[in-house]
């Protein structure tokens, strides 16, 4: 195991490498992303953490109490998860509100059974920053968790963003691949830079519906295929190598490499 | 006794009746007070009077004829005849002998007193009870004039006693009444609670008898079987509805439960794969749809009317619009609208564009390519409504009603859960408003019509 208090005079560490490669990751652990999961479900724990700990992620778990209340704010994450029914009748909101209470704004995602509307917004109101429905599939829960600790990251302003022939412009709208412009709708636009916003990592069509669209349905057809495939003919078609990939039964990943479907984690 | 009492008490029919009674009683008791004030009061008021002003005409009598000539009048006074049986008379001399009268001179008769006085005398030689008022003469001598109140006692006594009687009577009424006022509620409320006992052990058929007169309890009776009618509805609605979702996420459930089954004694490597990944599938499968059916409740429960805001209808079609036109044009279907009016309504943004992406989304599926699908929304005095009117194959006029229950599918072969309209119906609803569907000729025109919402 890590010695976690030699690491609480450290802030967050430098991560630039992809972590879909996961021979390096496993020997670079003081690169690692940590994640404390607070679940009292011990199969349910042990399953999430051992999916996140194949993608390079460094993961303890706590099975709530006054325990999971002081790991979660004495020591340093990089992202909690955070289960909502805790044993004894304690809401693990409550543990969100003490954390953000002492002025730590580690990125929180809440996993909950209660799905209804007014429970999401009560727990983003708690401070969450992200909210996530049981059952979940792991590929979604891992692609959003992914997205927290890139946003802390890319907490600096970006002008511009880059990858292998194409560069987007966030300020300008613009887009161009090998010098040539290419022209999108602002929709478009937006999905784009949602996907360049997390290359190298898979964003999930949930994922995309809510930060693109602002939807918080499920539409019924695969609407996120038709639109992805529309970019793709923009920015792909006429160009190599392909940059926006499809990964199987996530969603899709901006990538100069290969897509990982054909190497799944 | 006591126990007896409370019940009694207990009963708001008895207590109304016999605050009923008690008024009554106390209105009886003001109008015998009254009519006792205004007979025997005002009756001695006068006999006073009559004494005071007999007494000033003797005096009068006196000052100018002298006492013989007033023993004369006295004596003509007693002896013609009327008020015979009660007037009393009684002159005495200045020595204090009885000069003439009908009255004994006792001693104390002749005290020195001011005005009438009531007190017993001997008159004609018989005890009586009488108001006498004696005045002093100049020449000092004494005149009593009296009245023997005996009559006035007596009609005094019969008025109470018919009081009382009358008053007896009435409280007696008033309780009997409330007894049997009591016992005919009773009766009344006891077929409701009756039929309400029936209702709690579980016969849910059970109707409280309506009487023939058309009164309070016919009319309570009916609303309290309308009432009974609609929850009967409600509760066959939501029996259906689990069956539904049990027969819904059930079989898919055996389906995946039958693979594993065979696929675990088979031992064979690329059949657990296979077997894996279609039970993962259909598993994925069982989470939308309850995910979907969780949505379906939280809309009709109408918790999400607490964030409503003002919602621009064109604003949420255009954004529904770009996310379904390359679909629409991936299948070969012309996709076109008019919007107008800037309809607003108080609503749910999302719900709101989910139901019209639903419809979106239902007009793709059962519109073969090369057709048409017209979106658009209006506003029309008090409402506004989104429209999606396709060409494609409609809906039958003998399945519309059954469309939007759950589950509930038109064509199999088409992908999807049959939980799209009960989805956009409960969104409808939620908002007060309604979802329409007509034939297009050929095609569906699925209309959602919303209270419109003023100054915006």
């Amino acid at each position: 195991m890590v010695n976690y208090s030699s690491r609480n005079s450290r802030d967050y560490p430098s991560r630039n490498r992809p972590r879909y490669h996961l021979g390096t990751a496993l020997t670079q652990s003081l690169d690692m992303p940590r994640c404390l999961i607070i679940e009292d479900d011990a199969d349910n724990a042990r399953y999430t953490a051992d999916g996140l700990r194949e993608l390079g992620w460094l993961v303890t778990i706590s099975h709530g109490g006054v325990e999971a209340l002081e790991r979660a704010t004495r020591e340093v994450w990089d992202v909690i998860v955070l289960d909502r029914m805790l044993p004894d009748d304690v809401d693990g909101l409550s543990i969100l509100k003490t954390l953000r209470g002492l002025g730590k704004n580690t990125p929180v995602l809440v996993l909950s059974a209660l799905a209804a509307t007014d429970e999401r917004v009560r727990g983003l109101k708690a401070g969450c920053d992200d909210y996530l429905t049981k059952p979940f599939a792991f590929s979604e829960f891992a692609a959003r968790i992914e997205a927290l600790l890139r946003r802390v990251e890319s907490g600096k302003d970006v002008r511009e963003m880059h990858i292998a022939d194409m560069r987007v412009d966030l300020i300008a709208r613009s887009v161009e691949r090998s010098g040539k412009p290419i022209l999108l709708q602002p929709r478009e636009f937006r999905l784009l830079a949602y996907l360049m916003m997390h290359q190298g990592r898979p964003v999930t069509r949930t994922m995309l519906l809510e930060a693109v669209w602002d939807y918080r349905f499920d539409p019924q057809t695969n609407v996120i295929d038709v639109h992805i495939s529309r970019l793709r003919n923009k920015i792909d078609k006429d160009f190599s190598p392909p940059l926006l990939h499809t990964v199987r039964g996530v969603g899709y990943m901006m990538s100069e490499d290969a897509a990982p479907d054909e190497a799944p984690a | 006794m006591r126990i007896s009492v409370a019940r009694w008490w207990g009963s708001i029919a008895f207590r109304q009746a016999l605050i009923y009674g008690g008024l009554v009683l106390l209105t009886m008791g003001v109008l015998l007070g009254v009519f006792y004030q205004q007979t025997v009061v005002v009756w001695q008021r006068q006999i006073d009077h009559q004494i005071d002003t007999s007494t000033d005409r003797l005096a009068i009598y006196f000052r100018k004829n002298g006492a013989d000539a007033l023993a004369t009048r006295i004596n003509e006074l007693l002896g013609d005849g009327i008020d015979s049986d009660t007037e009393i008379y009684l002159l005495v001399d200045p020595s204090g002998n009885k000069m003439v009268g009908n009255l004994a001179l006792t001693p104390n008769l002749m005290a020195p007193v001011n005005g009438i006085v009531e007190q017993r005398v001997i008159r004609a030689g018989r005890n009586s009870q009488s108001r006498i008022r004696v005045t002093r003469l100049p020449n000092g001598g004494a005149l009593a004039v009296g009245r023997d109140m005996r009559d006035q006692y007596d009609l005094e006594r019969s008025i109470r006693r018919a009081c009382l009687f009358g008053a007896s009577i009435a409280l007696l009424m008033a309780v009997a009444g409330a007894l049997v006022f009591r016992h005919q509620l009773e009766r009344r409320i006891g077929t409701i609670r009756q039929t309400a006992l029936q209702i709690e052990r579980g016969d849910l058929s059970q109707r409280v008898p309506v009487s023939q007169q058309d009164d309070e309890f016919a009319r309570l009776s009916r609303d309290i079987n309308a009432m009974l009618d609609r929850i009967h509805a409600l509760m066959e609605g939501v029996r259906h509805v689990s069956n539904t979702i049990a027969h819904n996420i059930r079989t898919p459930l055996s389906r995946i439960l039958a693979r594993l089954h065979k696929a675990h004694k088979v031992d064979s490597r690329e059949e657990l794969a296979a077997a894996t990944g279609i039970a993962i599938r259909e598993i994925e499968d069982l989470n939308v749809v309850f995910d979907k059916l969780l949505q379906i409740a939280e809309v009709e429960s109408g918790a999400r009317r607490q964030s409503f805001a003002p919602v621009s209808l064109n604003a949420v079609a255009v954004n529904v619009l770009e996310l379904y036109d390359p679909v629409a044009e991936a299948k070969g279907l012309r996709l076109t609208h008019a919007l107008g009016g800037n309809p607003h309504a108080a609503g749910d943004g999302d719900l709101l564009a989910n139901a019209m992406a639903n419809l979106l989304d239902n007009a793709i599926k059962y519109t073969a390519p090369g057709g048409a699908i017209h979106v658009d929304t209006v506003r029309r005095e008090s409402v506004v409504a989104i429209t999606v009117r396709d060409n494609g194959c409609g809906i039958p006029i003998e399945e519309r009603s059954r469309v939007g229950t759950r589950f509930h599918r038109l064509d199999r072969s088409v992908p999807g859960w049959g939980l799209g309209l009960a989805s956009v119906m409960a969104i409808a609803r939620l908002h007060g408003g309604t979802l329409q569907l007509d034939d297009a000729e050929p095609g569906l025109i699925a209309r959602l019509t919303l209270p419109a919402l003023d100054g915006v």
